[in-house]
């Protein structure tokens, strides 16, 4: 009897787990979890490798795949940024065992390298992927840095050897020398072709380290990334840490401190699948009613609200926005239809920040705060596309500290804010501090763009013969120009560049406005330092010129530093304009032209009595200095 | 009620094809010229419209390229079939290396009364380069013979804006024509069109045109050289003596009815546009397209068609399609500006911004 209730107890227990999803014993169930990430340089096989991956593992039925590659890329195009895949829960066989492997991805661009952090933050381990002709570059550098900052344990892998330039042997080296890895006994493997996955997946399960965690602790899991669900709410990507969380659990967001009733809990198979219960070491998603996706930070700790954890999780920090823009509708009348753009992204969007604002130039818009460029060119180009809205958007800036002289300090984010000179005792602006890993022979070439953006040398250190990280202050407002773009053409693409803020510095800045027709244009404004300014003013006065169209009379554009006119130059009246010809013949033809030259003239703005092209705001940023 | 409308018919054959045409041509095949007569004159057959011709235009294509008598089949066929005003304006275009003088006389004997010769330059050069097959003498000898027979009535056209050209050449040109006794002159800036030879010399490099403000020089040269010669500038690419205006184009630009025989012509009456076929097969088989115009494109027409001419358009016309243009701001600042003027219930561009009018009109559409 004893024996047999016994017994009975072990199977209940044992179908218990199978319930669960854990076909083993609940000791030795961490042990059969592999939470990893793959990082790489841009194309050199991340996505592919991750497909072939879900594939072998029969995650996905190779039928199926094409569909889910499609959804993604949809995706993709959609944001404009590389793939970011949902976290995947794959189910692997090794000998005689069986294993989860939780394979988590990251975006790749400097903008979202906090939420790249996160993400690593929620992996024991890292595939480094390295392509095996073209070998290290600036980018598996970067990555491999952040994974070491998260303590990852870094596995490289080979990827494309099927090409005929492949040097496995060679790119090994240099990962040993460069990165400072071993590399030796890195799998070579094409992900094209599917050759050598599986030496990647018993890698996976043989190197990287288990989770650890209490599963009986109190809760704690890491919010990594967040989406908005139109019908379960803001949904938490998740990596549990400590406990358990089911449905039903009253949970508490730590830093936040909302808290939410859980609806569900689940796995991605790819697709959102529930489970009942998530545990300590699991990967998955939670969705409990959130209504806005501002609830759900990135980083945060979440714990139960009866039952807290005192301890946070370390790193979570508040994002804040480093680039500001102005956008406006082309069309006045659609303010409220830009208001409602706003309004939707935000709600998939917490780094997004916008506030409405008025410009004397471009009527009602909103001021909007961003993560940095990219973020800015995704939101403004989902406006477009997804909200079908033509809007003008400002060239960017970052904001300043303006200390009045009356002691108010004041926080300007739009040039046409800040006082008159007479007003301000002095500006500080934000600055960073940067590290810029690159090959020796760039060394010059670097130093002379930071010394050129005002930089303050700091430090500059040889990592091995190879690689040196050169670390300068940078004022944020000089980087969020060409900064990337001069960096790479100097650097062929192979220095890597990191950066923090580093708080505010004083700084000798002014504001360059200018004049259209010997009106002022607010939104044309921009705050710059005092010995830039006559260079930018010309160079911007310059690039108005060939970009505003000739009109029906002269138009002098000026820059001006208050009532000084720094530059000055003159388009000329347009002489011709005409259809020569006209008759019965192509009436038809004709008025299409010119219902064409109308349709032209609704991305045009009306300044005073000059017609600017919406670009012409956004274009004063690229301003070549090499030009 | 006869009301009074406007003919073109559309000759579509030529002995070449010049590099910067557009138009519905094909180098003439002797055995189709027949039956495209035929076909054309049964086409008028069939037209059901009724009403008083005011004026005939007899385009193409190179009209003189075929024999006259083909000509006057179709004239006959016209003057069967509608009423014919007295002083119905019949016009024909002319190559003047196909113009010898007795189709001249023929021409003036079957009733036509205007003239327009395809002079385009009177470098010998140019002409060469443009594909042309007559050279600047045979152009001045043509005026003079059409002269002889008795036209009163001769237009002469000129290319402005060709590689090499230079307004005081042009202007030369100008002159000649008005000694040689033309009383219509059109000038029109070489536009280059999609697709012909032109356009891939000048995508190639191989043909350099002047500059946009080059151009613009030449044409105010000329317009006031022409003006100099109380050859007044009625539309932006037309000039005449008083009096002798093309009827024929005017009607055009002031929205009148106007019906098209022949290959690709092209009519319109009462705010529908036709137009026919644009090669053989489709014209023999009967094959036409139509396009009602909404209320917002006849408004449309009627600003760039009018802006086109000295006269401009008329408010009470577009109010009674119920565009109120006075209200228009830019309406309102390019009266306040001297860009447009408003007389007697017409509005017209004023004379210096002619060269730039597509700006003015497309800010004038409602």
């Amino acid at each position: 009897m004893t024996k047999y209730s016994l017994l009975s107890r072990l199977l209940i227990l044992f179908a218990k787990c199978k319930v669960f999803g854990y076909n083993i014993c609940d000791m030795d169930r961490l042990e059969k979890i592999r939470n990893f990430c793959i990082i790489a340089h841009i194309d050199h096989g991340k996505s592919t490798l991750a497909d072939r991956l879900i594939e072998s593992t029969g995650t996905l039925e190779k039928r199926d795949m094409q569909s889910q590659l499609l959804d993604s890329m949809e995706l993709e195009r959609e944001k404009g940024i590389t793939i970011k895949l949902t976290p995947t829960r794959m189910v692997y066989h090794s000998q005689g065992e069986e294993y989860i492997l939780n394979l988590i991805d990251t975006p790749g661009h400097v903008d979202f390298t906090y939420e790249v952090s996160r993400s690593l933050a929620a992996c024991e381990g890292a595939i480094l992927i390295v392509d095996a002709s073209q070998g290290v570059e600036a980018q598996t550098l970067a990555n491999a840095y952040l994974a070491i900052d998260n303590n990852l344990e870094i596995l490289p892998v080979i990827n494309k050897i099927d090409l005929p330039s492949a040097r496995p042997e060679e790119v090994k080296k240099e990962i040993e020398d460069v990165v400072g890895i071993p590399a030796m006994h890195a799998p070579c493997i094409s992900a094209k072709d599917g050759t050598n996955i599986d030496a990647v997946l018993e890698m996976i399960v043989k190197e990287f380290p288990c989770p650890k965690g209490d599963e009986n602790g109190k809760l704690k899991c890491l919010i990594f990334d967040s989406y908005y669900d139109n019908f379960k709410g803001a949904i938490c990507l998740i990596r549990v840490f400590d406990g358990q969380v089911r449905v039903g659990d009253k949970i508490k967001m730590m830093q936040t401190g909302r808290v939410f009733d859980v609806t569900e809990v689940g796995v991605f198979v790819p697709y959102s699948k529930p489970v009942d219960v998530l545990m300590a070491g699991d990967v998955g998603y939670l969705a409990g009613s959130i209504k806005t996706i501002s609830d759900v930070a990135v980083g945060d700790t979440i714990t139960k609200a009866d039952d807290p954890t005192q301890v946070p999780l370390p790193g979570y920090k508040k994002v804040q926005p480093v680039v500001y823009c102005g956008i406006f509708p082309v069309d006045g009348a659609k303010y409220n239809e830009l208001k409602d753009a706003l309004e939707k992204l935000k709600l998939n969007d917490a780094s997004l920040q916008y506030q409405p604002e008025v410009s004397e130039a471009l009527g009602f818009g909103f001021r909007c705060g961003f993560l940095g460029l990219l973020h800015l060119e995704i939101i403004t180009e989902r406006i477009e596309r997804e909200f079908n809205l033509d809007i003008i958007t400002t060239a960017p800036g970052v904001y300043y500290k303006v200390h009045k002289t009356n002691g108010e300090i004041l926080e300007v984010s739009n040039p046409s804010n800040l006082p008159s000179p007479v007003e301000i005792d002095f500006i500080e602006e934000p600055v960073v501090k940067a590290s810029i890993f690159t090959p020796p022979e760039y060394v010059g070439a670097i130093m002379e763009l930071c010394q050129d953006k005002r930089g303050i040398y700091k430090d500059l250190v040889y990592l091995d013969k190879s690689r040196v990280r050169v670390d300068y202050t940078l004022p944020l407002g000089e980087i969020i120009y060409d900064f990337f773009d001069s960096l790479k053409s100097r650097t062929k693409g192979y220095a890597s560049f990191d950066y923090e803020i580093a708080g505010f510095e004083k700084s000798d800045l002014v504001r360059v406005d200018i004049l259209l027709n010997g009106e002022k244009c607010d939104a044309l404004s921009l705050i710059v330092h005092k010995d830039k300014a006559y260079a930018r003013g010309r160079a911007i006065a310059e690039k108005l010129k060939k970009i505003i169209p000739r009109q029906l009379f002269e138009v002098p554009i000026q820059a001006a530093i208050g009532n000084k006119i720094i530059a000055r130059e003159t388009i000329s009246a347009m002489r011709k304009d005409v259809l020569a010809k006209c008759y019965g013949g192509d009436i038809t033809r004709k008025r299409k032209l010119l219902e064409k030259q109308k349709e032209g003239k609704k991305k045009m703005r009306q300044i005073g009595s000059v017609e600017i092209p919406s670009e012409a705001f956004m274009s004063i940023l690229k301003l070549n200095d090499d030009e | 009620m006869n009301k009074t409308f406007s003919i073109y018919v559309h000759i579509p054959f030529c002995q070449s094809k010049c590099i910067y045409c557009d138009f519905a041509s094909f180098v003439v095949p002797e055995d189709k010229v027949k039956k495209y007569f035929d076909a054309l004159c049964q086409e008028i057959e069939r037209c059901e419209f009724s009403g008083k011709a005011k004026t005939v235009y007899f385009g193409g294509g190179t009209p003189s390229c075929v024999d006259a008598e083909n000509i006057e089949r179709v004239l006959l066929k016209l003057k069967e079939k509608f009423d014919f005003d007295e002083a119905c304006e019949i016009s024909i275009e002319c190559n003047p290396a196909s113009a010898d003088k007795s189709k001249l006389e023929r021409y003036r004997k079957m009733g036509i009364n205007r003239i327009s010769f395809g002079v385009q330059s009177l470098n010998d050069n140019q002409l060469a380069f443009l594909g042309r097959r007559h050279k600047s003498v045979d152009a001045l000898e043509s005026i003079a013979l059409a002269k002889e027979v008795g036209f009163e009535n001769i237009s002469a056209d000129l290319l402005l804006g060709l590689p090499k050209s230079s307004a005081s050449e042009i202007c030369e040109f100008c002159g000649r024509l008005i000694e040689s006794g033309v009383t219509h002159i059109s000038a029109y800036m070489l536009q280059v069109e999609e697709g012909t030879p032109l356009a891939k010399m000048v995508g190639q490099g191989k043909a350099i045109l002047p500059s946009d403000d080059m151009t613009a020089d030449i044409y105010e040269k000329v317009t006031n050289k022409l003006d100099e010669n109380n050859f007044e500038r009625y539309e932006i690419s037309n000039f005449a003596k008083k009096g002798f205006e093309c009827k024929h184009n005017l009607a055009y630009w002031q929205g009148k009815d106007y019906l098209g025989f022949g290959l690709g012509a092209v009519g319109c009456e009462n705010g529908v546009r036709k137009m026919n076929g644009k090669t053989f097969d489709d014209y023999y088989d009967g094959k036409a397209y139509q396009e009602k115009l909404t209320l917002q494109e006849q408004i449309e027409e009627i600003i760039m068609l009018g802006l086109r001419t000295k006269y401009g358009f008329e408010i009470e016309k577009l109010k009674a399609l119920g565009y109120n243009i006075s209200k228009n701001d830019n309406y309102k600042k390019f009266l306040s500006q001297g860009i447009i003027k408003e007389k007697d219930g017409f509005v017209a561009i004023n004379k210096n911004y002619f060269g730039v009018s597509n700006e003015i009109i497309v800010k004038l559409f409602p």
